[in-house]
């Protein structure tokens, strides 16, 4: 069960997160963040499935700024109105690259799951067994396949309601995943 | 079908499995594998190599991968030198590459060829490799690899059509059986009765171990040559005579049905009307069981049942010999295991030798004439397909 603050949010997600149109997705802040660490000190970039995030980095930072406060966010194409996942810097339909960013829900039943058991990639391995699913964002034509925490695997059931979490990952990084709602 | 007729005249395998032997030694191995197998087969008259190869860079820590291949296997193309990449249809993009620059004269003689090593010191670097044919930055850091999707398109599969465990362990069994026929086979030697299939441990719920093809080393190699010079290496050809191929998505939230595979429905299509058949004229067909129920689903897309089907299709053994059609006689990628970039290869290679009749009889379509190949790779977002005729004229 949603709470009602959450659904006053939920209802409002999919007006244009600020009056005025941001700048485009091709066009981001300046990152005033710190530097990455020395090379040294990371894993190596080819076996981290992360993302870079900054400006630096990406055309896409504002995602993970905006995740950082807890929105999760994507791409809109203002001439279709068509909703991007993943975020995009250009529209595939159109081409246009000026996208306007938009909140999403931050709930969704689970349209199907399952877990891993065995064979988990390096750096992961020690949270065996973990659980994934394809989520049904609540009121949009978006199904977002992502991590399930909050419930062992043999808990979960297709129609469950989950809520989009986001979690801190490593050199100040940002990602988002389920969490099974209370 | 525009341009020259073409035709597949032979080809060789490696032994797949769990292979002492590196990327580099696979595709020494493989050559001469076919040099033996087409002694008519002189190396200057090869003049293309297509190299189907999946993650060379990831698994063997090498690029470039075209010219080593052909200096391993002693080739020196004089007009085509290329890799394809399709992740697990790698191989049969080579082969189709093959095809269409014969086809448009641009290539006489050509070597398909498909090498993957895939067994490193640490399976969570390979489970890595695999992680990435995903879409790394939005599906990757949730640990999406290929069991768990697939395991997702079996739950909505038995939840949509009530498909068992029982009827995956059906292919899992069926495929293993005819590896059983197969020395080249990665479980050649192992049996897989149902009841032991059903014991095994879960990898990715509902999936268990036997559900699942294999990290597999291994190489295979086939060539095709333009219909005027067919006759210099065989009387049993086996002629390429449609290709298809259709793919619709990437990332995971953009896959739409995870049970109607929709490019499969396209590239069949595609590829069974250039060869002017219909699905139920197949002899055999080689399919893409990457999983058991990837073998289901295709069952269905095919055509070859109704949508929902696909379960009773393999419990009912419509797809052994004496069944409908025969699928994957040559073991299936769960019987053979599943080196990404030789998959494709080996099951043309297995079509070849059907036609030819060079195949145990446990395993034998009768009469074969017509035969279908399909990869999928990735998360079945892409599809591909090719028709092939035996004997017969140009």
């Amino acid at each position: 069960m949603s709470g009602p603050a959450t659904r006053r949010r939920a209802a409002a997600t999919l007006a244009p997160a600020s009056p005025t149109r941001e700048p485009s997705a091709a066009a981001p802040p300046p990152d005033k963040r710190p530097t990455p660490s020395k090379p040294a000190e990371r894993r190596p970039f080819l076996l981290d499935f992360f993302p870079l995030e900054t400006a630096r980095d990406t055309r896409l930072s504002r995602f993970f700024d905006r995740l950082r406060e807890g929105r999760l966010s994507t791409t809109r194409c203002p001439k279709e109105g068509t909703l991007l996942w993943p975020p995009r810097t250009a529209c595939p339909s159109c081409h246009t690259e000026e996208l306007e960013w938009v909140d999403l829900p931050d709930r969704g039943r689970i349209y199907a799951f399952s877990a891993v058991l065995a064979g988990a990639p390096l750096g992961m391995e020690a949270e065996v067994p973990f659980a994934v699913g394809l989520v049904d964002l609540d009121g949009v034509p978006l199904r977002l396949f992502g991590r399930i925490e909050g419930a062992p695997w043999t808990a979960l059931h297709v129609g469950q309601s989950v809520r989009v979490e986001p979690f801190p990952v490593e050199e100040g990084r940002v990602f988002y995943r389920f969490r099974v709602a209370p | 079908m525009s341009g020259r007729s073409v035709a597949i005249v032979g080809g060789a395998t490696t032994k797949f499995g769990l292979r002492p032997a590196t990327w580099s030694e696979l595709a020494q191995e493989v050559g001469a594998a076919l040099f033996r197998a087409m002694p008519e087969l002189r190396a200057e008259d090869v003049d293309s190599l297509f190299l189907g190869a999946a993650e060379p860079e990831r698994f063997a820590f090498q690029s470039h991968v075209a010219p080593l291949a052909a200096e391993q296997m002693g080739l020196r193309p004089t007009r085509i030198l290329q890799r394809t990449e399709l992740a697990c249809a790698s191989g049969q993009a080579a082969i189709r590459s093959a095809y269409a620059a014969i086809a448009a004269g641009l290539s006489d003689v050509a070597v398909a060829v498909g090498v993957e090593k895939m067994n490193l010191p640490s399976m969570a670097e390979a489970n890595s490799a695999m992680g990435c044919v995903m879409d790394r930055a939005w599906d990757g850091p949730h640990g999406a690899t290929a069991p768990p999707f697939f395991a997702m398109v079996a739950q909505r599969h038995m939840l949509e059509y009530g498909t068992t465990e029982e009827q995956m362990a059906a292919v899992s069994e069926k495929n293993h059986r005819f590896a059983n026929t197969n020395p080249n086979a990665q479980f050649f030697d192992k049996t897989f009765p149902r009841d032991k299939l059903l014991r095994l441990p879960l990898i990715a719920p509902p999936l268990r171990l036997g559900d699942c093809s294999s990290m597999t080393d291994g190489a295979a190699a086939v060539v095709l040559v333009a219909g005027e010079r067919v006759a210099r290496y065989t009387d049993r050809p086996a002629w390429v005579r449609g290709t298809g191929q259709y793919s619709d998505f990437h990332n995971l939230a953009n896959a739409g049905s995870l049970t109607d595979w929709v490019g499969l429905r396209h590239a069949s299509r595609q590829a069974l009307s250039q060869a002017k058949i219909s699905v139920r004229d197949l002899d055999l067909a080689e399919v893409h069981d990457c999983f058991t129920i990837s073998e289901i689903i295709e069952y269905e897309a095919l055509g070859l049942c109704a949508p929902g089907e696909g379960g009773a299709f393999a419990a009912d053994g419509r797809g052994e010999v004496g069944g409908d059609l025969v699928v994957n006689p040559r073991g299936g990628l769960l019987g053979c295991g599943h080196p990404l970039g030789a998959t494709g290869i080996s099951q043309a290679l297995e079509v070849f030798q059907q036609f030819a009749g060079a195949v145990p009889s446990t395993r034998q379509a009768p009469d074969a004439e017509w035969a279908l190949v399909h990869n999928l790779s990735g998360s079945a977002n892409v599809h591909s397909v090719m028709v092939y005729q035996g004997g017969g004229a140009v």
